[in-house]
């Protein structure tokens, strides 16, 4: 009869349903898509970031870093079995390790910045990531725009340099940078042909901001735990527009959430002290049949829960068609990645559902409290 | 069956205080139909409210059975409406929104047992059957007092408490509102009916007089 009767007043009242139901729909629409936006947000700014290059530089003890910057490289040199040590020091504060060797070398009368570099070695145990920077295989090279130009070098060519022999396997984009004087070997290939086997002068790497906000301060301590005495250096404007970009989409989701959860479970609320109003003298009439509190507050707490149970179910397939229609524009990079979050399901009916039920509770609790012969009395 | 010993109820307005019932005292036997006449404001629908427990005296006590009804608890006494008493008011106070047939099943949700079956005979013996999917707002004056009537008789309550039951009726079906209502009073049942209505007296084993607030 509970049962019934609520689904009657429904189909009876169907304005103050709808108010409600609109409301929870339209709060969890509203946070399903921001969480998703967020998400996709995240993805994006991960992939832009990690695009835009390492953010950290691990360089010898010693070295003077007004040097480093005027020469685009360390002079000193550190162990290659360093970037081994940090790979499995289980370190959660950095990704992505990349050693390199570098030397200015003169070649065919150009200036040439050689660098060796290793493929990058992945962190031990921790999720496998794809791999950036450049993946070179022993016996070639990758040389820059610049040289490439003033060299007349094409992809496939054979070049000698430093007494080996080496195929051009990549011309790379201009860069506008030191990098088109740049040519890239093998790291192995480059110490040997530099007659410094073992050796390295700079770890690249990328800073994870997985484990929560560190400083760099952070980061130089725990980096120095496993290889004491380096110098930690921090490309800034990289590293603050990542941080700033994924803070400033958190604080926008963790102000907006709030806000509509807030405005729902008023809109909620007033909308059940309306239908307790609307229904006083069936109130009236239930206590003097000797109806208890509990059906009657049932009665309230039903109707608002089923509209927290559709509201989410609505919400979440509103707010995840919008994410996904719009967030394909707007974060193109990952836009294939962005997809409904069926996790999210489950808490909007759980959290609606509880949001419809504290919404409801006091003007719930009136309608029991109601003097029947108030009402029974108004003839 | 009801005792109601130096029952008074004074209302406390904002400027001036309204003594609705005035030291009443008065027994219904078990089976007795007694009506209660008196003019508009005289406390009719104070004293049939104290009676049925939705109205706490100022003074006095309020028997059931033997049973002070306001010594029992809030629970007890809507467990006791729900299982003895049977309500009729002239306003009908029907659910709009449900069909006649629900409407005489809200009792089930105090928990009464009978059901469907039982609710739709009612009805037909009060000349519904026609009418047990129609809505209050579909349904004439007269036939609204009978779906009040067969929601109060579903309970198979020992007793009625009318308030002004013919109020709102035409004479034909103030008539026939009365004559069920001493058919329930013949079956065994007690009635306390309030009204300003000649009619109940007809019917009535007893008729009191009240007048602001006391027997005379």
């Amino acid at each position: 009869m509970l049962l019934r009767m609520m689904l009657a007043e429904i189909a009876h009242r169907k304005g103050n349903f709808l108010s409600a139901l609109i409301a929870v729909t339209a709060a969890v629409a509203i946070s399903v898509g921001v969480i998703t936006v967020c998400d996709a947000s995240r993805r994006e700014t991960v992939r832009l970031m990690r695009d835009m290059g390492f953010n950290l530089l691990i360089v010898p003890e010693g070295t003077d870093m007004s040097d480093f910057w005027s020469r685009s490289f360390a002079e000193g040199e550190m162990p290659e079995d360093y970037v081994y040590r940090l790979a499995d020091s289980g370190l959660m504060t950095i990704q992505h390790l990349v050693a390199r060797l570098q030397k200015r070398v003169t070649w065919q009368g150009h200036d040439v910045l050689l660098t060796g570099a290793l493929p990058e070695v992945q962190m031990t145990g921790g999720p496998q990531k794809s791999p950036m920077g450049l993946d070179i295989e022993a016996g070639t090279v990758y040389v820059g725009r610049h040289i490439a130009d003033s060299a007349g070098i094409s992809v496939g060519d054979e070049i000698d340099l430093l007494g080996r022999r080496l195929r051009v396997a990549a011309v790379l984009d201009e860069q506008g940078s030191i990098d088109d004087i740049r040519i890239y070997g093998h790291l192995h290939d480059v110490q040997e042909m530099l007659g410094r086997q073992g050796r390295i002068n700079e770890i690249e790497a990328l800073q994870c901001l997985c484990a929560g906000k560190q400083t760099l301060a952070d980061v130089r301590a725990s980096l120095r735990s496993v290889l004491p005495g380096v110098e930690v250096t921090e490309m800034r404007s990289i590293a603050i527009a990542r941080a700033e970009t994924r803070k400033m989409v958190e604080r926008f989701a963790g102000l907006l959430i709030p806000a509509v959860v807030l405005i729902a479970t008023v809109w909620v609320g007033l909308s059940t002290l309306r239908n307790v109003n609307d229904r006083r003298a069936e109130i009236g009439i239930l206590r003097a049949l000797g109806v208890s509190s509990r059906p009657i507050a049932g009665l309230f707490l039903g109707k608002m829960t089923l509209i927290g149970l559709l509201g989410a179910v609505m919400g979440w397939a509103v707010g995840t068609a919008v994410a996904i229609h719009y967030g394909t524009d707007i974060f193109p990079v990952t836009a294939r990645a962005i997809a409904p979050l069926y996790g999210l399901l489950g808490w909007a009916v759980v959290g609606s559902a509880l949001l419809c039920l504290v919404a409801s509770w006091l003007p719930a609790m009136s309608a029991v409290m109601q003097d029947p012969a108030e009402v029974l009395s108004e003839e | 069956m009801i005792a109601l010993d130096g029952v008074s109820k004074v209302y406390h307005g904002a400027a001036v205080e309204v003594r609705a019932l005035d030291d009443v005292s008065l027994t219904v036997d078990a089976g007795e139909f007694v009506a209660v006449r008196g003019p508009s404001g005289c406390g009719k629908s104070t004293l049939l409210l104290t009676v049925g427990g939705m109205v706490r005296p100022t003074a006095g006590t309020v028997g059931i059975e033997g049973r002070d009804l306001y010594a029992l608890s809030h629970a007890e006494r809507a467990r006791l409406r729900a299982d003895r008493i049977g309500f009729v008011f002239q306003m009908f106070h029907l659910v709009p929104y449900l069909s006649a047939l629900d409407n005489v099943l809200v009792p089930a949700l105090a928990g009464m047992r009978p059901g469907r079956v039982e609710a739709a005979a009612v009805l037909e013996r009060l000349g519904m059957a026609e009418r047990v999917h129609h809505r209050p707002p579909e349904l004439s004056t007269g036939e609204r007092q009978r779906v009040a009537l067969a929601r109060a008789l579903i309970k198979q309550p020992d007793i009625i408490l009318a308030d002004e039951p013919t109020g709102n009726l035409d004479p034909e079906n103030a008539a026939a509102v009365m004559g069920y209502l001493a058919d329930f009073h013949r079956e065994g049942g007690t009635v306390l009916v309030v009204s300003h209505d000649a009619l109940a007296e007809e019917h009535a084993d007893r008729t009191l007089r009240l007048e602001r607030g006391r027997i005379v």
